[in-house]
């Protein structure tokens, strides 16, 4: 793991995005965040990012996290090469 | 299967394997939440030159409470009742009338949740159907489930009112279940297993599409799945 090591409270993660489908690909790509924030955090910056409401983002090629789970939590499951890779693709999930 | 030629659905012999193979993972590392069950369903018209026709019936979770999901007396159509404040030992009071007693004790109200998870033959994909009642059997409407949904289904519902959550007929049951629209998934499901390239050389595992599928579905209803679901062993190396 090649996270700032820090104590876990404060500890911030990398993650990288990327733009899957017909997304927008950002200058940035890759952003440290605290791993205390929520995944929500991370979805309302894309959000942001691309003017979008309706992103659909998920992790690891097998799923979509729940906006609550925390960017930490998610980092020590499917994170890999210190950094949490982040999916995004503009399609709705539903309507 | 190859992910990068696969549609993103499911055949019903998939659905099958997968449900089993999610039922029992759930089982494993969500044994604190009740199980899901496969509840088998006879084809309706039984087949007389097929001479074993694949197992039909679909999963289900019931009788679960949301999250959010105790509501206060029905106190929405009787906003004077907020006024009447009760002290200890007045709810033992006698009612004048039993036609006009109205719960005034703010009490949480149970609600209870059934899920089914339905496969679809026309979309080719899994289909949740859901409903909610009150503890005595009393159904809840669109619009009190709505409240025990998670605030970014709620936007949802607010924006794609016909293609998101709709009453519709239960397919084995033949009853008014609530359904989420499936004409999404499997753009979304082909995603989810696609955008890893050295995900694709692997391939598309049956087993881990519910799984998969519920990671995206249970948000909408404030079902979570536990990580150690989600840690497929095929995508760890």
């Amino acid at each position: 793991m090649s996270t700032v090591e820090s104590p876990s409270a404060v500890r911030k993660v990398v993650v990288h995005l990327r733009a899957t489908g017909d997304a927008p690909i950002l200058k940035q790509a890759k952003f440290k965040i605290l791993g205390t924030d929520k995944f929500a955090k991370v979805i309302e910056f894309l959000r942001r990012q691309l003017h979008r409401d309706t992103l659909f983002v998920y992790v690891n090629s097998a799923f979509s996290p729940n906006p609550d789970e925390l960017v930490i939590d998610l980092y020590n499951n499917f994170g890999f090469d210190g950094k949490l890779v982040v999916n995004y693709a503009c399609s709705m999930a539903w309507g | 299967m190859d992910a990068l030629s696969w549609d993103g659905t499911l055949t019903s012999r998939d659905f099958l394997v997968s449900a089993r193979a999610f039922a029992e993972k759930w089982k494993e590392f969500n044994s604190a939440f009740p199980p899901w069950t496969w509840v088998p369903c006879p084809p309706k018209q039984p087949p007389c030159h097929l001479p074993q026709l694949l197992q039909q019936g679909y999963l289900s979770l019931e009788k679960i409470c949301l999250p959010g999901s105790s509501k206060k007396g029905h106190v929405t159509s009787q906003e004077d009742v907020d006024e009447i404040s009760l002290t200890e030992g007045e709810e033992e009071f006698e009612p004048v009338d039993n036609a006009t007693l109205v719960e005034t004790n703010n009490s949480l109200q149970v609600c209870y949740y059934d899920f089914h998870i339905v496969y679809s033959d026309s979309y080719r994909v899994p289909v949740l159907y859901f409903r909610g009642y009150y503890i005595d059997g009393q159904p809840l409407a669109l619009d009190e489930i709505e409240k025990d949904l998670p605030a970014c289904s709620a936007k949802v519902l607010l924006e794609s009112k016909w293609t998101f959550i709709t009453q519709e007929e239960h397919p084995y049951l033949n009853r008014p279940w609530y359904k989420l629209h499936p004409c999404g998934t499997s753009e979304w499901m082909k995603l989810l297993f696609l955008s890893d390239d050295s995900r694709a050389k692997i391939g598309v595992a049956v087993e881990q599409y519910l799984v998969s599928w519920l990671s995206v579905v249970g948000q909408v209803v404030g079902i979570r799945i536990p990580f150690e679901m989600l840690n497929n062993p095929k995508s760890c190396n």
